[in-house]
């Protein structure tokens, strides 16, 4: 059987910044990814916007994900591409990663700590329930997106969209040039979903209507699709009668929420935070599972791929440092817990004995607030406090805890939110 | 001219053309879509029940009983799932508990074996997720779930691999009386047969009267609508979960299936349409209230699909079996609601040894072979078996859906099977890519791609489900 330190299992951008870190100090890694080739999703985005952040200039997703690979250079990385991984467990301090492909058949490989870096999957209209039919013509904005700019084919002509998360959004300015006619978008929420700047490039930049606080209340046609219903909906988000609007279309493409992908193999269960649908980790991206790690989408949704980037070099370093380290330490955790108008908040918990890097958290708020203070307590005891402006749930948040701010070692922390008047 | 026509390929059409094929005879079965079961076979509550509910006296309590029978057989010789669930009818009120010992009694006199009454407590021992309202149970131990759609694949395989045609995509628009065989006209052809029988389902009505006057029936579309929960809850619950039946038939029931779904529903609503099935708001809701009477703390996030069906009911409470009255070569199978799918190999051989012939005695056939050659599935196989097929074809080594274990040679397999897919969701029902958790997201452009390569076709000619529905419109990078 194969002998790794490290496996990292997608090779997307999380995947990839994993990998990088976790090969330093001649550490093994083998990095699995079920593509023909590295980059995951950024593959199929081909539009810009990616990497300001991280490499501090405008690339596309494809460009991003080159220099994302060329990064890897550490002689001790080995790569499987058009792998799937099929089973991941952990006996003792060991974990056995049973994975398959064509040239090698089904095969375990074992190794002393794991990334997992498997990325997202798409709500489906199953998901949601979503009335009516089930004709030719549904399917998600990321399948759209997929057999477009990879594949090479047009899905349909007169388009609707249904939730206006960033693909949606961006789908519906690809497919208004590649010659469709994208009739609508439509948001449950009263506010978009996706980030301003794709709302004003999108949509405003192709006058496509944007349906806030509507949504799909039928579907018609047997076999292929005929027209889609949209409706307002109340406070209650129960639809509004008599706000019927028809629609004509042959196509609907779905961009209703992004879930981290960490459940399609079998084996290890770890503990998860129903508010993400991802693991429940502490500052170094540990799971509940000691020597597991996860980051990027995998473990909450990320609307910038470079904070992706960011995270999982933290959880490469850290699956590095746990796989070189001699004994297991003692860790005393305390909790994480979102406040008032915090949405959630990652990471869920965190170690007091590991003080040598300053801790970043990343959160989204409930609402949509002009101007709000946000104080990060441990009980009454206020340990950072800051003042921000424009925050939306679209947008993730991030505070840092400097190194120098002590904690105390039983109290759980604290982040919340307070809306500041005028 | 052929012996016998059968009208529609469900799980009735299907059922009868095996039987049929036992029998020195020619036969061919007519169906309108591109698929067979593409309709009440396929959106169903899987169930193969006891026999508890149909009225005592009727076809539906004798087929049912003798039908969940004939399974045993079905599953040796054809190599189809079955889940042996059992069945429990829970009783939530005094009134309820009334109900439970009159059906208890029409059980018993029905001839279901083991049928018995138990108490919250030993309810709970079998099932610990039942409501607090639950105060009785009847346990019927022979309540088992397949999956329907694979049953009519595999008796239409079977009965082709004995001698029977098939024709898809063959809608019949007139049925004649020429001399002495009856004439079938589709768009293009005509086919002719001694003997027509119509296995229509919702079009039972319409094909009957190509030929009657008077049709002895008439069909009353009832819409039945589902939730289903993905495969990982496996476990949540064991048996077959009934509520006491109401005036509206069995009700919202909670079904473990054969892959390790729940299924929850169906709703019951009469409508027009004979073979459009959309769900609602109110319909998906009245399923979760129905069922969380039943058992509590229902996993309703992990739905990772809606579907309805139709069922083909008629304006009687039974089947209605028969030779026709004005065209006696002409025989009805029509009405074939619940528990059809539990009773559909009793029908066969009801159709075929009682009404064909008492007027018209057929001889075996010894060449008959009830057996089906099956292709096992990678994620079905052991160790040893797995690494022999992937020495054999390194396909097996390429997963195409991860959700559910689905490889590339699997899928090719089922693509190239006597009947096999040439569409996404004909490889959906075969190979159950795309009935995970991604619904397909992931896997949907590999299945468009190993359809197109496995049938030499371009990748805008492969459908999505019915003819002429492709899922992708243009090739963008070809000259225009």
């Amino acid at each position: 059987m194969s002998t790794y330190d490290i496996i990292v299992i997608g090779g997307g951008a999380g995947g990839l910044a994993a990998a990088q870190a976790a090969a330093a100090n001649k550490t093994s890694v083998l990095l699995i990814e079920k593509d023909a080739r590295l980059g995951g999703i950024l593959n199929q985005c081909i539009h810009n916007g990616f990497g300001l952040h991280h490499y501090r200039e405008e690339l596309t997703g494809p460009e991003y994900a080159e220099k994302a690979i060329d990064e890897l250079t550490d002689k001790t990385l080995n790569i499987r591409l058009n792998t799937t991984v099929t089973k991941l467990n952990k006996e003792e301090d060991r974990f056995f990663v049973t994975y398959m492909n064509k040239e090698e058949g089904e095969r375990t490989v074992t190794a002393g700590a794991c990334v997992l870096t498997t990325g997202s999957y798409e709500r489906t209209r199953g998901a949601i329930a979503l009335p009516g039919t089930r004709p030719r013509g549904i399917m998600t904005a990321g399948s759209a997106q997929r057999y477009i700019n990879i594949d090479g084919y047009m899905v349909g002509k007169r388009i609707l969209i249904l939730g206006s998360g960033d693909i949606g959004l961006i789908m519906a300015r690809r497919l208004t040039l590649e010659g469709a006619e994208v009739v609508g978008v439509a948001e449950l929420l009263p506010h978009a979903s996706g980030l301003t700047r794709n709302i004003v490039q999108c949509l405003h930049d192709f006058d496509i209507p944007l349906y806030l606080s509507h949504t799909v209340t039928d579907i018609k046609g047997k076999e292929t699709l005929e027209s889609v219903t949209l409706s307002a909906i109340d406070a209650k988000g129960r639809p509004k009668k008599d706000s019927e609007k028809h629609f004509d279309v042959d196509t609907l493409l779905l961009s209703v929420g992004l879930i981290p992908d960490t459940k399609t193999f079998d084996g290890i269960t770890f503990k998860e935070d129903p508010r993400t649908g991802g693991a429940y980790v502490d500052q170094h991206f540990e799971t509940s599972v000691s020597g597991l790690f996860a980051s990027g989408n995998a473990l909450h949704i990320h609307d910038l791929v470079d904070f992706v980037t960011e995270e999982s070099l933290i959880a490469g370093k850290a699956a590095n440092r746990y796989v070189h380290r001699l004994k297991n330490k003692k860790k005393n955790h305390i909790r994480v817990n979102p406040g008032e108008g915090i949405d959630y908040v990652l990471p869920q918990r965190i170690d007091t004995t590991s003080k040598k890097h300053p801790v970043t958290f990343s959160f989204r708020v409930k609402e949509e607030n002009a101007q709000a203070t946000l104080r990060l307590c441990q009980g009454e005891r206020v340990i950072l406090e800051k003042k921000r402006r424009f925050l939306t749930p679209p947008e993730m948040e991030r505070l840092i805890l400097p190194v120098k701010k002590t904690l105390d070692v039983e109290t759980p922390l604290t982040l919340h939110l307070e809306v500041d008047e005028g | 001219m052929y012996d016998f026509i059968i009208i529609g390929a469900g799980i009735t059409g299907t059922m009868i053309a095996r039987e049929l094929s036992r029998y020195k005879t020619s036969v061919l079965v007519l169906e309108k879509e591109n698929d067979v079961g593409n309709h009440a076979t396929l959106a169903n509550s899987a169930i193969l029940h006891s026999g508890h509910d149909p009225k005592h006296g009727t076809m539906k309590a004798r087929f049912c009983v003798e039908g969940n029978r004939l399974y045993d057989d079905l599953e040796a010789e054809l190599g189809i799932p079955i889940l042996k669930t059992g069945g429990l009818v829970l009783a939530k009120s005094e009134e309820e508990t009334r109900i439970l010992k009159k059906l208890k009694k029409n059980a018993e006199a029905n001839k279901v074996p083991g049928v018995c009454l138990l108490g919250r407590e030993s309810l709970l021992e079998k099932e610990r997720r039942i409501s607090d309202a639950v105060v009785m149970g009847l346990e019927v131990p022979t309540t088992s779930v397949t999956y329907p759609w694979e049953v009519a694949l595999r008796a239409m395989e079977n009965a082709i691999d004995n001698g029977v045609e098939f024709e898809k995509n063959e809608t019949v628009r007139a049925i004649e009386r020429t001399g002495d065989s009856l004439s079938v006209k589709t768009r293009n052809h005509t086919y002719k047969a001694k003997t027509v029988i119509n296995a229509a389902g919702a079009f039972a009505g319409e094909i009957a009267a190509m030929i009657e006057d008077r049709v002895p029936y008439t069909v009353t579309p009832r819409r039945g609508e589902y939730l289903v929960l993905d495969r990982r809850v496996k476990g949540f619950i064991s048996h077959t979960l009934y509520p006491v039946p109401g005036r509206k038939g069995k009700g919202t029931l909670l079904v473990p299936q054969v892959h390790g779904n729940i299924l929850i529903g169906p709703t019951s609503v009469f409508q027009d349409a004979l073979d459009e099935a959309p769900t609602t708001a109110d319909g998906l809701a009245e399923i979760r209230r129905k069922a969380n009477k039943l058992v509590s703390d229902i996993p309703f996030d992990k739905v990772i699909r809606t579907f309805a069906g139709i069922r083909a009911s008629i304006d009687k409470k039974d089947f209605h079996i028969a030779r026709s009255k004005e065209e006696t070569d002409f025989i009805h199978v029509a009405g074939i609601d619940s528990p059809g799918l539990t009773a559909a190999p009793a029908i066969a051989k009801y159709v075929v040894e009682t009404i064909i012939m008492k007027k018209t005695p057929l001889e075996k056939d010894p060449g008959f072979n009830p057996k089906i050659k099956t292709v096992t599935m990678y994620h079905d196989m052991d160790a040893a078996a797995r690494n022999a097929a992937f020495q054999s074809d390194d396909r097996y080594g390429r997963v195409v859906c991860k959700c559910e274990m689905v490889t590339e040679a699997d899928l090719i397999n089922h693509i190239r099977r006597p009947l096999g897919a040439d569409s996404v969701k004909a490889l959906k029902k075969r190979a159950r890519i795309g009935s995970g958790l991604c619904q397909g997201g992931f896997c949907e452009h590999e299945a468009v791609r190993i359809l197109a390569e496995t049938l030499g076709k371009k990748m805008t000619g492969i459908d999505y489900y019915a003819k002429d529905t492709p899922v992708l419109l243009k090739d963008t990078k070809a000259p225009s």
